[in-house]
C-alpha cells in the first residue's frame, strides 16, 4: 500500500527535519541570546559578576532604545537613518546647556520641541518629494548633524546633573531596584512599545501600511498620521538615548550616536523583523539588541578592536538574514 | 524482456502511455494541520483541453503548484511524458515544458511589460534572447492573445487588470511549452477577450499540446474543456466527459451535496428566499427608497455623454461594459477615488442633505465604501493574518482613545465567518487561504461595517459557484435592510440574477440604463457594443 513516493527517503528529501524545525525565524534568536550568553561565561573569565552582566545589560538597553523608534519605522514601511544625528544632537544640547545654567526642565522641552520637528520632517517628506524615506532620512541625519557639529564646535566642556550619571552606571539603583535608571526605563518603554503595536490603532495602521500602502489607503488607513506618530516617537526615543549618553560621558561629543547608524538596523534584523515592512514586533527587536550587546561585549573581551566587531556584525547579519530568507517560501505568495 | 514475448495488452497501454501528457496519482500535501491535497488524481492527454474544478479551498491551486514545482508533494506519484517527474523549481517545470499561468497575477508593477513577460527568462548575465527577438516575441503573443498594439515599454502598473492577466499568459506563452495550465487565467476577462484566448487555446490543442485550467464558470468550463476532474477537499471525486455530463453533474460532485443542483435553478430563476445576515451586520433601520447617490450630469472622458442616475436605498445598481469602456472610471468616481470630468456625485445623508463628494476618504466618511478589483494589489496585506485583513477598517469605529476593541472586533469577524462560512483560522496568514476565502475576507471588511452604499468592482472574481450563490443572497439581505449597492461585474449573468438596474457603458457614456426585470443577455450585449438595446431582436 505504502507508494515509494511517500516513504522516508523521499521524507528526507522533501520533508523538513526535526533540527530545523525546532530553530525556525521564530525560535533562533531567543535561542541565541542564552547560547552566546553561556559563551561569555566560558571564555571570559570572571564574567559571571553582577556588575558585568548589568554593564551588558546597559549597553543592550542604549541600543534597545535607539532601536524601538527603528523598529516601528521599519514595520510602517520606512527607516529612520537620522537616528544617530539626532542621539548626537541631544546629547551636546544637554551637556552644553546645562554648563550654561539652563534648568533641565527647559532643556527637556527644547528636546521633546525638536523631536516633535524631526518627527513630522522625515514623516512628511518622502509623501510630499515622493523619494523613499531610506533618502530623505539620510538627508535630515546630515543636516541635524551638521547643526549638532557647528553648535559644539570648540566646546570641549559640559556638564550633567549627577543623577542622570547614575541612571547609566551598573552600580545605579532606581528607587527600590537596584539596577540604574535606563534599564528599568527600557523594560516600560519595551512595554509599551510592544502594547503600542498590538493593541493601538495606529500600531495596526502602522502594519497595514507597511504590508501594503496601496490596500491600506483604499481600507481607510490614515497613513500620514501613522507615519507623523512613528517617526517622532523615534527622534524622542533617539533624544533620550542621546541624554543618556551625556550620563555616561559628560562631554559634549556630536559623534556619540554614530554607531547606531547601522546597529539600529542590525537589532532589527537579527531579531528578525523583515525590512520590507508589514511585519515584525518589538519583541524581536529587545532580542536583537540583546544579541548585538553580547556579541560586542564577546569581541571586546576577547580584545577584538572596533573594526573587527564591525566585521563579525557584518558576517552576522548576513548568516541570519540568509536563514531567515530560507524560511519564507515563495509557494505562499503565489 | 524481450519485446516479442510481450501481450498484445502491453501495447495498448503503451499506447495510452503515449497519449498521455501528464498524470498524477493519489497526490498528496498538507500545510501544518491543514490537509490541502488528500488524493489528488489526474491524467492530462496529449492535445486535451482539460477543466480542474473544485470549490474554494479544494486543493487545486495547490496541485498545480505541484505540477509546476512551486512545491513539493508529501506523497503520490507523478508521471510526465511517460516518466516519473519531480520538479525542484518551478524553473525545471518550465524547461521540461510546463508553463504556468498562477491564480495571483505576480508582476513587477514598476516593470514594462517587455521586462515582466521575459522575466526569469535569462541567465543570471546573459541574455538568452537578443531584444529584437524579445520585442517580436512579446508583440507575437500580445497580438495572440488579442492585445495587438499594446506597447510593451509601458510600466506594468499602468495596464487594467485584464490586460495584467493577459500579460502574464504572455508569459507563459513565450516560453516553449507542451502543457498550459492557467489558474484561474480568465476570472479578470471580458467575455470578447476571454473568446480570445478560447480561440488560441484551442488552436494550440489542435497541435498536441495540452491545457489544463481552472474556472469558477461553468459555462467557461463546458465550452473550452473536453474533460473535467472534479476535486473535494484535496480528493478527485470525479473525472467526467464534457459531452456526457451536466453543469448540476459537476456542482454536485464538488459540492457533495444535492441541493448544488437546485441552487444553480435558483441562481438562474433569479429567486430564492433572502436569509437575514447577522444581528451585528443589521444595524440600520430599512428605508429603502430614499435616494442616498446621485450621480448628476457627470462626464467621465473629453468626448463622452454626461451621465445621470439616482441611487436609492435597498438598490442594487449594476454596471456592465467590454473592458476599458469607462465602468472603472465610473465607480472610482462614485467613491471618490478620482474626480470626474465633469458634473457631480452627491451623497444624501440621514437628514436628506446633499454633500458633493470631495475625495476618498470624505467618501468614506459619509458612508460609501469600495471593495477594489485586484485583491493582491489593492485589497490584502499579504503578510498579515486573517483577522487583521478583516478588522483593519473597523478599527476606526471600534477603538476607545486609540485603543483596540478587539473583543468586538472578534465577535464582528466570528459571525461573519459563519455567515459566509469562511473556513481556517482568525490567525493564519491570509496568503494561505485559498483564492475564494481571501475574497470572502475582502468583502467582510466592509459589509461588517454597514456602510450607506457599497461600490463593488467585480467582487466574485474566483469565488466558487455555491458560495456565489450564498454572497448573492448576502448582498440581497443586505440591501434588504437598506443598503445601496453598485455591482461592476464582467459576467451579464450575474447582473441579471442579482440587480434592480443595469447602466451599460460604452465609450464613457451610458449607453442604456435598464430596470433588470425588462433587460436580457442581448439586450446588455447590444448595449456593449453601442447599440441600442432596444432594437435587439
Ligand atoms: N501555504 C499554505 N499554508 C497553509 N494552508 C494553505 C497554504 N496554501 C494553501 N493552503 C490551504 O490549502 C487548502 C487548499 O487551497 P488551494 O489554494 O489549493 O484551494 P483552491 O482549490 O485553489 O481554491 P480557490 O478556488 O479558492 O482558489 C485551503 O484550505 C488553503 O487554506
Ligand atoms: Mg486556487
Amino acid at each position: 500500500m505504502t507508494d515509494i513516493a511517500s516513504g522516508p527517503a523521499v521524507r528526507r528529501l522533501y520533508g523538513r527535519s526535526a533540527l530545523s524545525r525546532v530553530i525556525s525565524v521564530q525560535t533562533l534568536p531567543y535561542l541565541m541570546v542564552p547560547v552566546m550568553f553561556l559563551l561569555m561565561v566560558l571564555t571570559l573569565s570572571g564574567f559571571l559578576s553582577k556588575s558585568s552582566v548589568v554593564s551588558l545589560l546597559i549597553l543592550a538597553s542604549l541600543l534597545g532604545l535607539a532601536s524601538l523608534g527603528q523598529t516601528l519605522t521599519i514595520i510602517t514601511g520606512g527607516v529612520d537613518l537620522s537616528i544617530p544625528s539626532v542621539i548626537g544632537l541631544a546629547e551636546i544640547l544637554i551637556t552644553q546647556k546645562y554648563a550654561d545654567g539652563w534648568s533641565l526642565a527647559t532643556i527637556f522641552l527644547v528636546l521633546i520641541g525638536l523631536s516633535v520637528v524631526i518627527g513630522v520632517i522625515n514623516a512628511m517628506a518622502p509623501i510630499l518629494l515622493r523619494v523613499p524615506a531610506l533618502i530623505t532620512t539620510l538627508g535630515t541625519g546630515f543636516v541635524i548633524q551638521g547643526i549638532a557639529l557647528a553648535g559644539s564646535h570648540g566646546f570641549t566642556q559640559g556638564k550633567v546633573p549627577a543623577w542622570l550619571k547614575t541612571t547609566v552606571s551598573p552600580i545605579g539603583h532606581t528607587w527600590f531596584i537596584p539596577l540604574p535608571g535606563i534599564i528599568v526605563a527600557w523594560v516600560i518603554l519595551a512595554a509599551l512599545a510592544i502594547s503600542f503595536l498590538r493593541f493601538t490603532r495606529i500600531g495596526r495602521e502602522g502594519f497595514a501600511n507597511g504590508a501594503n500602502p496601496l490596500a491600506a489607503k483604499l481600507a481607510g488607513v490614515r497613513s500620514t498620521w501613522v507615519l507623523i506618530v512613528v517617526f517622532t516617537i523615534s527622534a524622542l526615543c533617539a533624544s533620550l538615548v542621546g541624554v543618556f549618553f551625556a550620563g555616561y560621558s559628560g562631554l559634549p561629543d556630536a559623534n556619540v550616536g554614530q554607531p547606531y547608524f547601522f546597529e539600529t538596523i542590525t537589532a532589527v534584523v537579527i531579531g528578525g523583523t523583515s525590512l520590507l515592512g508589514g511585519g515584525g514586533s518589538y519583541t524581536r527587536t529587545v532580542i536583537g539588541a540583546l544579541i548585538v550587546a553580547e556579541l560586542t561585549t564577546l569581541l571586546v573581551g576577547v580584545n577584538f578592536g572596533v573594526s573587527a566587531q564591525e566585521m563579525f556584525l557584518g558576517i552576522a547579519i548576513v548568516l541570519l538574514a540568509t536563514i531567515y530568507g530560507r524560511q519564507s517560501d515563495i509557494s505562499t505568495r503565489i | 524482456m524481450p519485446i516479442s514475448k510481450r501481450p498484445p495488452e502491453a501495447y495498448a497501454a503503451d499506447q495510452a502511455a503515449i497519449d498521455t501528457q501528464l498524470a498524477v496519482r493519489d497526490m498528496a500535501r498538507s500545510f501544518g494541520e491543514t490537509r490541502a491535497l488528500d488524493s489528488a488524481t489526474l491524467t492530462l492527454r496529449r492535445g486535451e483541453i482539460h477543466a480542474l474544478a473544485g470549490e474554494n479551498g479544494s486543493g487545486k491551486s495547490t496541485l498545480i503548484k505541484i505540477l509546476s514545482g512551486v512545491i513539493r508533494p508529501d506523497g503520490g506519484e507523478f508521471m510526465f511524458q511517460g516518466s516519473r517527474a519531480r520538479f525542484a523549481s518551478p524553473y525545471a517545470a518550465q524547461h521540461a515544458g510546463i508553463s504556468t499561468v498562477y491564480q495571483e497575477t505576480l508582476i513587477t508593477p514598476e516593470m514594462s511589460v517587455r521586462d515582466n513577460i521575459f522575466f526569469g527568462t535569462d541567465g543570471l548575465i546573459r541574455h538568452q534572447r537578443s531584444k529584437s527577438q524579445e520585442i517580436s516575441g512579446a508583440h507575437l503573443a500580445l497580438d495572440q492573445l488579442g492585445l495587438p498594439g499594446l506597447d510593451i515599454d509601458r510600466p506594468m502598473w499602468t495596464l487594467s487588470l485584464a490586460e495584467r492577466q493577459l500579460v502574464t499568459v504572455a508569459r507563459a506563452i513565450v516560453r516553449p511549452w507542451q502543457v498550459l495550465i492557467l489558474d484561474e487565467g480568465t476570472s479578470a476577462l471580458d467575455a470578447h477577450r476571454r473568446d480570445r484566448l478560447f480561440a488560441y487555446l484551442r488552436d494550440a490543442s489542435s497541435e498536441g499540446k495540452s491545457v489544463l485550467f481552472t474556472s469558477h464558470r461553468m459555462d467557461e468550463v463546458f465550452d473550452l474543456a473536453q474533460r473535467i476532474t472534479v476535486l473535494r477537499n484535496g480528493t478527485t471525486v470525479a473525472t467526467v466527459d464534457v459531452a456526457e455530463s451536466s453543469y448540476s453533474d459537476v456542482l454536485q460532485h464538488m459540492s457533495g451535496r444535492e441541493q448544488a443542483a437546485a441552487l444553480m435553478e435558483e441562481t438562474n430563476g433569479g429567486s430564492g428566499e433572502v436569509r437575514s445576515a447577522p444581528s451585528a451586520l443589521a444595524q440600520r433601520p430599512a428605508r429603502s427608497g430614499e435616494p442616498v447617490l446621485r450621480v448628476s450630469d457627470v462626464t467621465l472622458r473629453a468626448s463622452s455623454q454626461p451621465m445621470s442616475i439616482e441611487l436609492k436605498r435597498g438598490e442594487i445598481l449594476g454596471i456592465a461594459g467590454l473592458e476599458g469602456q469607462g465602468q472603472v472610471e465610473l465607480v472610482e468616481a462614485l467613491c471618490g477615488l478620482s474626480r470626474p470630468r465633469g458634473g457631480r456625485v452627491i451623497v444624501v445623508d440621514d437628514a436628506g442633505r446633499d454633500h458633493e463628494i470631495s475625495s476618498y476618504r470624505d467618501a468614506n466618511r459619509r458612508g460609501v465604501r469600495y471593495v477594489p478589483r485586484d485583491r493582491r494589489q489593492e485589497g490584502l496585506f499579504a503578510s498579515q493574518s486573517v483577522f487583521d485583513n478583516f478588522a483593519i477598517a473597523s478599527w476606526g469605529e471600534l477603538n476607545r482613545f486609540g485603543i483596540l476593541k478587539r473583543g468586538a472586533a472578534r465577535k464582528r469577524y466570528q459571525e461573519y465567518a459563519e455567515y459566509t462560512r469562511l473556513v481556517g483560522s482568525p490567525n493564519q496568514p491570509v496568503s494561505t487561504l485559498s483564492g475564494g476565502n481571501q475574497q470572502k475576507v475582502l468583502l467582510g471588511r466592509w459589509t461588517s461595517m454597514h456602510p450607506t452604499v457599497l461600490v463593488l468592482n467585480d467582487p466574485l472574481r474566483g469565488v466558487d459557484a455555491n458560495t456565489k450563490e450564498e454572497l448573492y443572497q448576502f448582498f440581497r439581505s443586505l440591501a434588504a435592510e437598506g443598503m445601496a449597492l453598485v455591482f461592476l461585474s464582467t459576467e451579464i449573468g450575474e447582473l441579471l440574477v442579482l440587480t434592480d438596474r443595469i447602466a451599460v457603458i460604452h465609450e464613457g457614456s451610458m449607453q442604456a440604463l435598464l430596470p433588470t426585470a425588462e433587460a436580457t443577455n442581448g439586450k446588455i450585449v447590444a448595449a456593449m457594443f453601442g447599440q441600442n438595446p432596444e432594437e435587439e431582436s
